[in-house]
């Protein structure tokens, strides 16, 4: 009995394998197909677009740029001028200084001769307390707020810049982020070109600044990093941003918008309460949650993409900092697909719950858990002896070309693209990193991700009941008191 | 090597050879036996058999039987050669009856043999491959070894039904065809893609640089009159007759001309208009409205607005409506800019919402024409589509048009929300004291967008009652903090008493913080 079961198990896993592996070939294969499309639209588009008008046009939406800053003592004044330096009409800058213990704030009252104020606003969202609002006396810095509060937080901060901000649009960025001066035109053109439906936050193509010459703001010379873990990033952000995002994009089933760079209606963030500060994934649970609220409202609405390169940010080489950031990535995605679990594979939430949720919860959230159990699996088979040799090389092959052409695909958008990595040194790099990425980073983003998930398992990060029983609706989020049980 | 290739030769053959002697062994040892074994085989090639009688007399039924056909011998009868083994033990039965001396005598070909002989004959056949020999179907109770080396070699399993009963594999193998094919497609599709991209560019880089000098000589070597009587053929000299045929060209010719025609001024205006139309590159613009395609139909609409071409306008008017956001924006710009007398008619019918991109460059080009070209805005205030009015009231705003403030005082009370704060702004920013009265209606409102902006509009606009309103406003509803911290800016602006009244010793420590707010010399400046 026992070893029927154990063989019926074995058939069903074998089974579930191989429809998976062709589940993954086929939406692969989609994703690529329908990115290009995109893409080709995009830059057809592009070709009658005028930015001229833009700046100066009283029509143009005001956009307040969010910056939360924690101890970058080192680089805030440089970065803060470069936000304030950008070509727009109607912007603010706000910096938030989430309880630096560096000397951040007196270098930014220092060099923009700011000065506390009795700035008045109403903390719609509940945030760690303020201590004070700044502002200049001088003219020239009239678009900067500062505001210093208590640490919270990346989201807790964002949320105090949402309380403040005083235009239409939000633009939440990493602080140390380089900006190309015309990114605020480029990104508000998909709010302000909808006719039928509301665009609701547009999300922007990240660059990766590691080794490229910067100047004035924007990456002048772009050369691929010199370790593997810099230029698999690279890859890697590539098959994310000109392959992924776009193809979703042209579906309308965006889940994320990276939170280093990404426009928002600000009336839509407070109305659904803010970020959500007991998240590690801050930026795809206010997505989501966004999303969810116009779903449950019956509201047109649309998350715009720009693939312009707009806006590039130094990533970590370094295993032991990579290995966090992918393990907080997935935390922040497990604990975003349980709190908006309620969307599951329900019509009610359209493609968001019937074809964007799904295929997170099993090609990005399960993934490491698949690719781990597959090994096993072939374990097993070894152990029994009913390894078949023939399927397991075809299928690793047929696996290891998928990666090869998808990663190939990725580079090959961006060369008909935008062509930023012309050095044909830089473009050998990345052919060979594409080739080896299979056998030597990517066991190593699977462990992170296993990481990960024991790390959501044991609770690490708090608010493991709630974030298991999910919100019941969009707007719940309005009513959580997040910051006096935890504080 | 050539011991390997020995060693192979002798290897192939000892496995052929045991083979086949494992087949031969099986021809039974025994006479008896070799007999059934006959029987089930029923016929050998060259092997055959006679009865052979060795008694005196037959009886007359044998004697007769046409299927012996006896005939006598010295030692007694012996029958017809026969070939049919299978026949041997019903002929047998027959003389089993009549009690005879019988025997049975095996022939290979005419040559009479001993049924070793035949046997020997047998094995031969069968060890050279030229018999298969037929195997009897025993009971299963017989020893399996046995029975499995008696049965002959045959593969246990065919690729064609292992093939179709193992499921996996044939999911496997669609899926790798699947991938394959996608594959290559996608490949060759980006190959082709790339190399005509490539050849593109290459061949516009040629043209660019057959075009740029010609251009220069034509624009600074000719006046516009000479331009003007030039004929088709004269342009041949300048621009080869054979590229002038091909579409590329032309389309590097035009962008070139385009270019140019946006950094030029005046005279050389009119000389790069006329070259275009004396090329006929006006009618390929003018041709490209009719593309199915809408990139196509918005370029030429780019390239109708940017040379000026009026005559196209009856085609360019059927696309102002088209259901492409691109397309009917740029047939609307190209409308508004080449308009002789700007009839914002076709705005006003227009189904599709006005987005805020298509507002922005309408505004641009609609400033620019405002300025030498009569503009009736006000009949956007009639449109059906909600969006247009809208835009029309903020075209009032930002031209500055004064003289249109009666016709929005006209509807203003009619109107929806949306147009009614784009009223209370523009009021704002033209500073219609006389208009008082709406800003004062609408500071009571329910609705908190409206109260914001009739509250902003009074802050330069207000009178006492705009005072009295917000001050009792103040004191009785709950608002919102943006309404309140508005209402308090106003009155401020208007009354410091009240604004003292209102805030100084409020219960609420949101009028205390707003108070502060407003006080900020710093914050008032900024």
């Amino acid at each position: 009995m026992y070893s029927f079961l154990f063989y019926f198990l074995l058939e069903v896993f074998g089974l579930m394998f191989l429809i998976l592996s062709f589940a993954v070939i086929s939406i692969y294969i989609l994703l690529m197909i329908l990115s290009a499309l995109e893409m080709r639209d995009y830059l057809r588009k592009n070709r009658f677009a005028d930015y001229g008008d833009i700046i100066t046009s009283p029509i143009a939406p005001g956009v307040s740029i969010l910056a939360p800053a924690f101890n970058e003592g080192m680089t805030i004044v440089q970065n803060a001028q470069s936000l304030l330096s950008l070509h727009y009409g109607k912007f603010e800058v706000i910096i938030i200084n989430d309880g630096s213990k560096d000397d951040t704030l007196e270098k930014l009252i220092e060099s923009f001769e700011l000065e506390k104020t009795n700035f008045a606003y109403f903390p719609e969202i509940e945030t760690k307390p303020v201590r004070g609002i700044y502002r200049s006396k001088n003219m020239s810095f009239r678009r900067l707020v500062v505001i210093d509060k208590e640490n919270g937080g990346k989201a807790d901060a964002l949320n105090t810049g949402i309380n403040v901000a005083n235009m239409e649009i939000l633009a939440c960025i990493d602080v140390d982020c380089i900006l190309s001066s015309d990114s605020i035109s480029r990104m508000v053109r998909p709010f302000m070109e909808e006719t039928n439906r509301s665009v609701i936050a547009v999300g922007g193509v990240i660059g990766i600044a590691n080794n490229c010459d910067v100047q004035d703001g924007t990456v002048t010379q772009y050369r691929v990093p010199e370790t593997m873990l810099g230029k698999y990033q690279v890859i890697e952000y590539f098959r994310a941003f000109l392959m992924g995002r776009m193809a979703w994009s042209r579906i309308n089933g965006l889940m994320l918008i990276s939170g280093a760079f990404g426009f928002f209606k600000t009336d839509l963030v407070r109305k659904v309460g803010g970020y959500f500060p007991k998240t590690v994934g801050e930026d795809m649970e206010l997505v989501v949650r966004m999303r969810r609220y116009m779903e449950e409202a019956k509201i047109p609405y649309k998350l715009g993409f720009v693939p312009d390169p707009l806006c590039w940010t130094e990533v970590p080489e370094n295993a032991a900092i990579l290995s966090r950031q992918r393990n907080r990535w997935m935390r922040g995605t497990i604990e975003t697909l349980q709190l908006h679990q309620a969307m599951r594979l329900n019509p009610k939430y359209g493609i968001l719950g019937m074809i964007s949720y799904p295929f997170w919860a099993i090609f990005e959230k399960s993934a490491p858990i698949l690719e781990t159990a597959g090994l096993l699996y072939t374990l097993i088979l070894l152990v029994t002896g009913d390894f078949s040799a023939i399927y397991f090389f075809a299928l690793l092959a047929l696996m290891y070309l998928l990666s090869l052409l998808v990663s190939a695909f990725s580079v090959l958008y961006e060369q008909v693209a935008f062509n930023n990595y012309k050095d044909k040194k830089d473009l050998r790099k990345l052919i060979w990193m594409i080739i080896i990425e299979p056998f030597t980073v990517h066991p190593k983003i699977v462990w992170w991700g296993l990481k990960g998930h024991i790390d959501f398992i044991k609770g690490k990060g708090g608010w493991g009941s709630m974030i298991r029983t999910g919100f019941k609706k969009a707007e719940d989020k309005k009513n959580i008191q997040t910051q006096a049980t935890t504080s | 090597m050539r011991t390997f290739l020995l060693l192979t030769f002798l290897s192939l053959l000892t496995i052929s050879w045991t083979r086949l002697e494992a087949q031969e062994s099986i021809i039974p040892q025994d006479s008896t036996d070799f007999g059934d074994f006959l029987v089930l085989q029923d016929q050998v090639p060259g092997l055959s058999f006679r009865w052979q009688i060795k008694d005196k007399s037959l009886p007359e039924s044998l004697l007769l039987d046409s299927l012996f056909l006896f005939a006598k011998t010295d030692s007694g009868y012996i029958s017809q050669p026969m070939e049919h083994f299978a026949q041997l033990h019903e002929m047998s039965s027959r003389f089993g009856l009549d009690s005879l001396n019988v025997g049975l005598s095996y022939r290979v070909y005419s040559e009479e043999v001993s049924w070793q002989g035949a046997r020997e004959y047998l094995a031969n056949l069968v060890r050279n491959g030229d018999y298969q020999p037929i195997y009897e179907v025993k009971d299963v109770s017989e020893d399996l070894v046995v029975l499995a080396k008696k049965t002959p070699y045959s593969p246990f399993l065919k690729f064609k039904i292992l093939f179709i009963s193992d499921y996996k594999l044939f999911i496997v193998t669609a899926v790798i065809i699947f991938f394959f094919v996608v594959s290559i497609v996608m490949i060759i599709f980006m190959i082709i893609l790339k190399v005509k991209k490539s050849k593109r560019e290459q061949h516009k880089k040629e043209y660019e640089n057959l075009i740029i000098d010609p251009l220069t000589s034509l624009l600074f070597e000719k006046e516009l009159d000479e331009i003007s009587v030039m004929k088709a053929s004269d342009f041949h000299a300048y621009f080869p007759a054979e590229l002038l045929q091909k579409v590329l060209f032309k389309e590097v010719l035009i962008q070139k001309i385009i270019g140019l025609n946006k950094k030029m001024k005046g005279e050389f205006k009119g000389k790069l208009k006329t070259i275009y139309q004396k090329l006929d590159l006006d009618k390929m613009s003018i041709q490209s409205l009719k593309s199915g395609k809408w990139y196509k139909i918005t370029q030429g609409l780019v390239e109708i607005n940017e040379m000026d071409l009026v005559e196209a306008l009856t085609e360019v008017k059927g696309h102002a409506n088209s259901d492409n956001f691109h397309v009917r924006s740029q047939a609307v710009a190209t409308l508004l800019n080449l308009s002789e007398k700007v009839d914002l008619n076709f705005l006003k019918d227009q189904t599709f919402p006005l987005s805020e991109w298509q507002q922005m460059n309408y505004l641009r080009i609609i400033k620019f024409v405002s300025n030498v070209k009569p503009l009736k805005l006000e009949v956007l205030f009639e449109s059906s589509n909600q969006s247009i009015r809208v835009f029309g009231i903020k075209l009032v705003r930002m031209l500055g048009r004064l003289d249109l403030l009666v016709n929005l005082a006209n509807i203003s009370e009619e109107v929806g929300l949306e147009e009614q704060i784009e009223i209370l702004e523009t009021y704002e920013t033209l500073g219609a004291h006389m208009e008082v009265g709406f800003i004062n209606r609408c500071l009571s409102s329910e609705n908190e967008e409206l109260a914001f902006a009739a509250a902003k509009a009074a802050f330069s606009l207000g009178d006492e009652n705009s005072v009295k309103l917000i001050y009792s406003r103040l004191a009785k509803d709950q608002l919102s903090f943006k309404l309140k911290k508005q209402l308090l800016k106003t009155l401020h602006a208007l009354d410091i008493s009240k604004f003292d009244q209102a805030t100084i010793g409020a219960s609420d420590p949101i009028s205390g913080q707003i108070r502060a707010h407003i006080l900020d010399p710093l914050l008032s400046h900024v």
